[in-house]
């Protein structure tokens, strides 16, 4: 799990590991601040970022969000992404979590 | 469908938080960050903490505790680090005056402060930024919900209190107002030329910047708009009052406009490197208020203020006046009262000199025009006078053009042609061309010697510079109808005596005239040229007809060379001497020339030619315009044959001395009986073939100047000359100033014409309008008139008065402010 700077590594709670682009991650800007180098925090320095109240269902979704968002970035008509309604609160709640 | 929603894991609710374990947590982790030991912290816990935290619906307590804790770092750790660097000189400036501690001390110990404190503020934005990532959720969650300032916002406003805001000591003075004295300081040892760290001075301003006046983070309630900059404009409008008199009294114009230009951009860069850029609109509005607008008055009246300048042609001095005015006012009232009340001066002092030169001269005012028959030939001292009048007419045009040249120089090259202060200029031109009584008159006789004298050698450029010169004064002038009046006898008589050395010249001047002043204006000149090219052609048909009829074949026929003139557009009274001239209007009243033979037969001949050619046209001859070639044998002369040139009456006085027998002698009264020539014309020859020594055909008794009632004449057999071709002086030959008399009669028709015009411009617009309101009619009158002269007012209304008498208008009796009406 080498990090290159242009990736960063989501931890799950239950330790899927999710090596995913710095730009998507990004969007959120909860991650973002986390990441953010000037603040030199943990995670800044270890390009990881664990998450305890997600689980790796959960965030792998997140993280397909975040390519989902970027790929189709000011684009109109764009298909919705599929979400699982079991997962839906769950969702949510990480969505307020890392305000996306 | 709802039963499929998996309910969230009990642990991201974190219903088993504990408040006081977690802010535990937060409050350690916060202490690590302020003292720059972040890197072991993780913040996805922080975050997490905090977001449980509000989540548990306690975000006001945390938000409290927060702020609390911020509170409590600044006012303890902060305050006193700060604190400390207010060393002794920084505060013995407080109240005691600057000079107790020397500028360098001063500086130092301002450094160190202003240092220490943009340290702090550095170190407290890097930290709150820190604080607000990991408090984001709160941010996001309960300052929205509770329309509560950010905490990052909330941090500033204690940084504002806690630092700033607390004076140093009970009684002291607050951080705020030192750092604010510090900073002016810092920029007086600028001003006065030392250097200082701009960066660090910049760097404090930027907090203050960021700092606002209360919490609600209103944009023009800025703690540096508010304390810091007001006191800096006052500082700086203090200073530069001080330093603008100063100099006023120290310096001279020209330094002084210098020393403010460079004042101004320094300020400029002082916003720039120093200060914030949105101060410098205000500060240059300082600047220009105390050194400019508040002394350009001063600056312009100095000594060596614009007056002085433009003596002395100092165009980058005046440029720089002009540039300073031009930065406070757009109109630049000062420097154009200035420059115009210079023109008005100057012009005052050519238009007096040219009146001394034509008064200093009061012996030709006495004989106007009548007896000096050889202006150009024989230089009598009464013909000297009358040139010298026609010199300072001359030099009069020459200076208002080198005034004129001068003024268009510094407006191009200092004032950037600028539109205001150039018809500012332009105006005064104007009025200093026409407080000069004579300036029409004079233009004419410039643009007349320029044509008879001054274009004889010169190249074609020049020729056209002078006609563009001419043409320039004449736009100035508001009575061109008085300017044409004199124009067309002018050229009527450069025309008839062939004075003129290129008709080409005349005509592009003409041309000139009817671009700048319509065509009405040349109409009647043009008509001139027309009248002349036919005459031409008339003499020329004339001579073949003579040539085809061989009449007699008569070798001793005198050739007649012959202008025909339209009475309307000659202005032939200027031929006329002033005296007799009512009694000659109208041929009836003529007396009729005899002729001899010779003469008659040619006259004849014409008449009949003429005649023929156009039926039912009136020929008047006009003697006294005329001029001849003879050839006179004088036995004793060097050469055989003399070609002598003279004016027709001359002419007849001569042929008429050919005809008695010689040594005949005969008197005055005899001669006026067999020419029958006017009497004043009659002496006035006379003079010229009697009295002038280079042509004294004939020997008068007793030998006098004047012609006298019984004065007898005879053939001058003795007569000698070394020339040739010998030119008998023509009476009035050159265009001179005229005398008091003349211009009397000159204004006297000039105004008769105008009351026409006037007239006729009234009865243009009635016939429009029907009906209109007297003001009305005066302004639209002004208007239609004011390309031909200025029309009075008073003659005007008396206009109007004679047009109702003769029952064109009426006055319109219910009208509620007086109105005419038009009556067809």
């Amino acid at each position: 799990m080498a990090a290159s700077p242009d990736y960063v590594t989501l931890v799950s709670s239950d330790d899927f590991t999710f090596v995913v682009q710095r730009s998507s991650a990004c969007i959120s800007p909860a991650v973002k601040r986390m990441l953010d180098p000037l603040n030199g925090f943990l995670e800044a320095k270890t390009n990881t970022v664990r998450f305890d109240n997600i689980s790796g269902m959960v965030l792998e979704k997140v993280c397909e969000y975040f390519y989902y968002n970027e790929k189709n970035e000011g684009a109109r008509d764009v298909t919705d992404i599929d979400f699982p309604t079991e997962l839906c609160l769950e969702l949510l709640m990480a969505a307020d979590y890392l305000d996306v | 469908m709802v039963s499929k929603i998996r309910p969230p894991r009990r642990g991201l609710n974190g219903a088993d938080v504990d408040f006081h374990t977690t802010w535990g947590i937060l409050e350690t982790a916060f202490r690590e960050i302020h003292t720059k030991n972040a890197s072991a912290l993780s913040f996805e816990e922080l975050y997490r903490n905090a977001y449980k935290i509000v989540l548990k619906k306690k975000g006001e307590e945390l938000y409290n505790r927060v702020a609390h804790f911020e509170e409590q770092w600044l006012g303890t750790n902060v305050r006193s680090g700060i604190v400390k660097t207010l060393s002794a000189p920084l505060m013995l400036t407080d109240g005691a005056g600057r000079t107790l501690a020397t500028t360098n001390e001063r500086r130092e110990a301002g450094e160190k402060f202003l240092k220490s404190l943009k340290q702090a503020w550095e170190d407290h934005q890097v930290c709150m930024g820190m604080l607000t990532d990991v408090l984001m959720y709160m941010d996001r969650v309960y300052c929205t919900d509770h329309h509560q300032p950010s905490i990052f916002a909330k941090s500033m406003g204690l940084f504002r209190d806690q630092i700033l805001r607390t004076p140093v000591r009970q009684g002291a003075p607050t951080l705020l107002e030192i750092l604010t004295r510090i900073i002016l300081d810092q920029i007086q040892m600028d001003r006065d030329g030392e250097s200082i760290d701009q960066f660090l001075i910049k760097s404090n301003v930027y907090m203050l910047e960021g700092l606002y006046q209360s919490n609600q983070e209103v944009e023009d309630a800025k703690l540096y708009l508010k304390p810091f900059e007001r006191e800096f404009l006052r500082q700086s409008a203090e200073f530069y009052r001080d330093e603008g008199e100063r100099l006023l009294k120290e310096s001279d114009a020209g330094t002084y406009c210098r020393h403010a230009k460079r004042r101004i951009d320094e300020e400029n860069d002082r916003c720039r490197s120093t200060l914030s850029e949105s101060t410098t609109p205000k500060i240059q509005a300082v600047v220009e208020d105390e050194l400019i607008r508040n002394k350009m008055k001063g600056l312009i009246e100095m000594e060596s203020g614009v007056a002085f300048m433009v003596d002395n042609d100092k165009l980058h001095e005046l440029s720089l006046v002009f540039d300073l005015e031009a930065r406070v006012d757009p109109r630049k009232p000062e420097l154009t009262k200035a420059m115009q009340k210079i023109i008005a001066e100057m012009g005052t002092n050519i238009n007096n000199a040219a009146i001394a030169v034509s008064e200093s001269a009061p012996q030709t005012e006495l004989a106007p025009a009548e007896d000096q028959p050889e202006e150009g030939k024989t230089k009598g001292a009464p013909a000297k006078a009358i040139n010298q009048q026609t010199v300072a007419a001359l030099k009069w045009v020459e200076e208002i053009l080198t005034l004129k040249d001068r003024f268009d120089n510094i407006c191009k090259h200092s004032f950037v042609a600028d539109q205001t202060v150039s018809t500012a200029i332009n105006r005064s031109m104007a009025d200093v061309i026409n407080a000069f009584s004579r300036g029409s008159e004079y233009i004419s006789l410039f643009i007349d010697d320029n044509m008879k004298r001054g274009i004889k050698d010169k190249s074609e450029a020049e020729v056209d510079a002078t006609l563009e010169k001419s043409i320039l004064v004449l736009r100035y002038l508001s009575d061109k109808d008085i300017f044409e009046t004199y124009y067309k006898k002018h050229l009527c008589k450069r025309l008839l005596l062939k004075k003129s050395q290129s008709v080409e010249v005349e005509k592009q001047m003409i041309s000139r005239m009817k671009i700048e002043l319509g065509n009405s204006f040349t109409l009647k000149l043009e008509a001139m040229f027309k009248d002349m090219t036919l005459s031409e052609e008339l003499s020329n048909g004339y001579r073949n007809h003579v040539a085809g009829m061989n009449e007699g074949a008569d070798s001793r026929r005198a050739e007649l060379s012959i202008k025909v003139l339209t009475s309307m557009t000659w202005p032939l009274e200027a031929f006329r001497s002033g005296t007799d001239g009512g009694e000659q209007e109208g041929g009836g009243g003529r007396t009729q020339i005899i002729y001899p033979p010779s003469i008659l037969r040619v006259k004849e001949g014409f008449e009949r030619f003429y005649s023929q050619k156009y039926s039912g046209r009136k020929l008047t001859w006009q003697n006294n315009m005329g001029d001849a070639d003879l050839k006179a044998r004088f036995p004793n002369s060097r050469h055989a044959v003399h070609d002598v040139n003279c004016s027709t009456y001359a002419m007849l006085i001569l042929l008429l001395f050919n005809e008695l027998p010689t040594n005949a002698s005969a008197t005055l009264e005899e001669i006026e009986a067999r020419t029958n020539i006017p009497l004043d014309d009659l002496k006035r020859n006379l003079q010229s073939l009697a009295v002038a020594p280079k042509t004294r055909f004939l020997i008068k008794e007793p030998m006098s100047r004047d012609i006298n009632a019984g004065d007898r004449f005879k053939w001058n057999s003795e007569y000698n000359s070394k020339f040739l071709r010998i030119k008998v002086g023509v009476v009035s030959a050159g265009n001179k100033v005229e005398g008091d008399r003349e211009r009397k009669e000159t204004e006297k028709k000039n105004n008769d014409s105008r009351g026409f015009a006037i007239e006729a411009a009234v009865v243009r617009i009635m016939k429009q309008r029907k009906e209109l309101a007297h003001a009305q009619l005066l302004t639209e009158t002004i208007t239609q008139l004011t390309h031909q002269f200025r029309p009075d007012v008073n003659m005007i209304k008396k206009r109007v008065e004679s047009l109702i008498e003769r029952e064109y208008l009426e006055r319109v009796e219910e009208a509620p402010v007086p109105s005419y009406r038009y009556l067809a």
